[in-house]
């Protein structure tokens, strides 16, 4: 069984991919794409690409194992980790539910959040730069009617000036609130989010990589928060991961991510 | 009295989840019914044990004490790994990744989209009614989350989109079919053993032959309509549907009936109409 992992720059789901590879020492083949190019809609020899069409969490990474696309990054970190013996995640049952619903927090508050001012801040000027024919060949291929909206939002933004601000704000407090749940958390001087270090704290990490130039200050007066954030930074496996970076700045790197909950 | 009590509405989309998940393990719980259209989930009562006021939550009292646990698959997954019973979730980690696949691509894309239907047409509709236009008001204020708050103004006083209505609709067709795809590739939803994923999608798709007749039926759907009657056809499912104590529930003899063909979008529209005035 061969597993291939094609992933963006080190930043968001493809950083939480990338560690796992490293945190379980499986033997996965790594290949970059480019992500702003539409590379990932274009993945050779996939057999079963349903994952890759249609899951929710946008350009996140595709892990091909036996010609079978699989996405979601909190997914893969499980996948993996049940490959490799089941070692970032809590054997009782409540250990385990708790950090589902951590991880559940982080991609469905946090990660939208992170994504659309990520996207505004350093996605949107790339894709406004391409010219008409280029942008039309990279979408061309993306299946999901959402995403490939997301996309042509992304480049020309059809919201409000009013709806735009709205997003913003809220997407502030969210990425905001995530550092604070963070924060929180480590109150009773633990060093890792869930007592043992787990995929909540990679996912998590992947998430909030890039979040001081998304919200400046947000890390400042959160000192537990800080100090985990470099805990992870420093794992080898998060340090090998950053170091396939090909930009010098890689938690600058967005592309188009999970949906803002359409119920409000 | 048993350890565990889980509290819910009927066995329906996210109640019906963990309550057909304990009754297909066999474990014994106390059902505590909550009336959504009531507010029962906005009552004192209810929030000292789920302070959002959302439903499912369930309740497991153990000797480290007591747990109290959410949202409908988590709860799911909890009931498989804490208690004995028949496995929920395969062994292989493969699949094991695409009943997690298929369970999140559910609650976060398809059924948000199924239940914009079911509140426009039905919850909103049926609660005005029954409760008055100023009662209703001071309800909703009293709404935990923000998010529950807009959902219930918006089918109340009718004020989905017209777009918003499109784009779900889109979704339910497109998920209709890929749902029918993958049923096409093996005989239960997400692995080659009944899971979690299709406990999550019969409390989905049950009804679907009735609110979405031009979408879902043997002529269109065939290996969909197959997947409903297996799963209708366990004791679980039985059992569990006989906890339901509207015409919600009652729904889903739909899947006694051996052939079901086509109808037109309307019809579904007066089967979700009509649901509160048989209650
Ligand atoms: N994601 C949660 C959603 C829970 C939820 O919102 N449930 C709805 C009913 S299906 C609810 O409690 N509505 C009550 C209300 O809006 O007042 C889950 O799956 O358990």
């Amino acid at each position: 069984m061969s597993m291939i992992l094609y992933h963006g720059e080190p930043n968001g789901p493809s950083l939480t991919a990338l560690a796992m590879v490293g945190e379980t020492g499986l033997d996965v083949d790594c290949r970059p794409i480019a992500l702003l190019r539409g590379e990932r809609h274009t993945i050779p020899g996939l057999t079963e690409p349903l994952a890759r069409d249609m899951g929710l969490e946008g350009e996140g990474p595709v892990l091909v194992v036996d010609g079978e696309a699989m996405t979601e990054s909190v997914f893969l970190a499980q996948y993996m980790d049940e490959m490799a013996g089941n070692a970032l995640q809590p054997k009782d049952a409540y250990a385990h539910w708790q950090m589902m619903m951590w991880c559940r927090r982080i991609t469905e508050r946090c990660a939208p959040a992170a994504a659309f001012l990520g996207n505004k801040a350093f996605a949107s000027p790339v894709l406004a730069a391409m010219a008409d024919a280029e942008f039309d060949a990279a979408i061309a291929p993306i299946v999901s009617g959402d995403l490939k909206q997301r996309w042509i939002e992304t480049r020309a933004d059809s919201m409000t000036e009013a709806a735009v601000g709205n997003a913003m704000a809220d997407s502030t407090t969210k990425l905001t609130a995530a550092v604070q749940m963070v924060e929180d958390q480590l109150a009773d001087g633990r060093e890792w989010l869930m007592g043992d270090v787990s995929i909540a704290d990679i996912e998590t990490y992947g998430w909030l990589a890039g979040a001081e130039a998304l919200v400046p200050g947000v890390w400042d007066n959160r000192p537990r928060a800080a100090a985990w954030a470099a805990r992870v930074r420093s794992r080898p496996s998060v340090a090998a991961a950053l170091a396939r970076a090909t930009v010098a700045q890689p938690e600058t790197a967005w592309a188009p991510g999970p949906e803002i909950n359409r119920w409000g | 009295m048993s350890d565990i009590t889980l509290y819910h509405w009927e066995p329906n989309a996210n109640s019906g989840k963990p309550m057909l998940a304990l009754m297909e393990k066999g474990v014994a719980f106390d059902s505590h019914y909550i009336d959504m259209l009531n507010f029962d989930q906005h009552k004192p009562e209810y929030l000292a044990i789920n302070p959002q006021g959302t439903i499912p939550a369930m309740t497991h009292d153990t000797p480290a004490g007591r747990r109290v646990l959410v949202e409908s698959t988590a709860i799911m997954e909890y009931v498989n790994e804490a208690f004995d019973g028949p496995a929920l979730m395969p062994d292989n980690a493969a699949d094991r990744w695409r009943i997690r696949w298929w369970m999140k691509f559910m609650d976060q894309w398809l059924a948000p989209s199924f239940s914009m239907f079911g509140w426009k047409y039905f919850v909103g509709p049926n609660a005005l009614k029954a409760h008055g236009e100023a009662k209703i008001r001071a309800q909703i204020e009293a709404i935990p989350l923000p998010e529950r708050r807009t959902a219930w103004n918006k089918a109340v006083f009718g004020l989905f989109s017209d777009a918003e209505m499109a784009e779900s609709g889109r979704r339910i067709a497109v998920g209709i079919q890929m749902l029918e795809a993958e049923l096409a590739k093996r005989e239960w939803l997400a692995s080659d053993t009944y899971s979690l994923a299709d406990v999550n999608g019969f409390n989905l798709a049950y009804a679907m032959p009735l609110s979405q007749p031009h979408l879902a039926n043997d002529e269109l759907t065939p290996n969909i309509m197959r997947w409903l009657r297996a799963i209708y056809r366990r004791p679980a499912t039985r059992a569990c549907w006989k906890l339901g104590r509207t015409p919600m529930a009652s729904r889903v003899e739909i899947l006694e009936t051996d052939y079901i063909a086509q109808k037109a979008e309307s019809e579904g529209l007066y089967q979700l109409g009509q649901l509160g005035e048989k209650a």
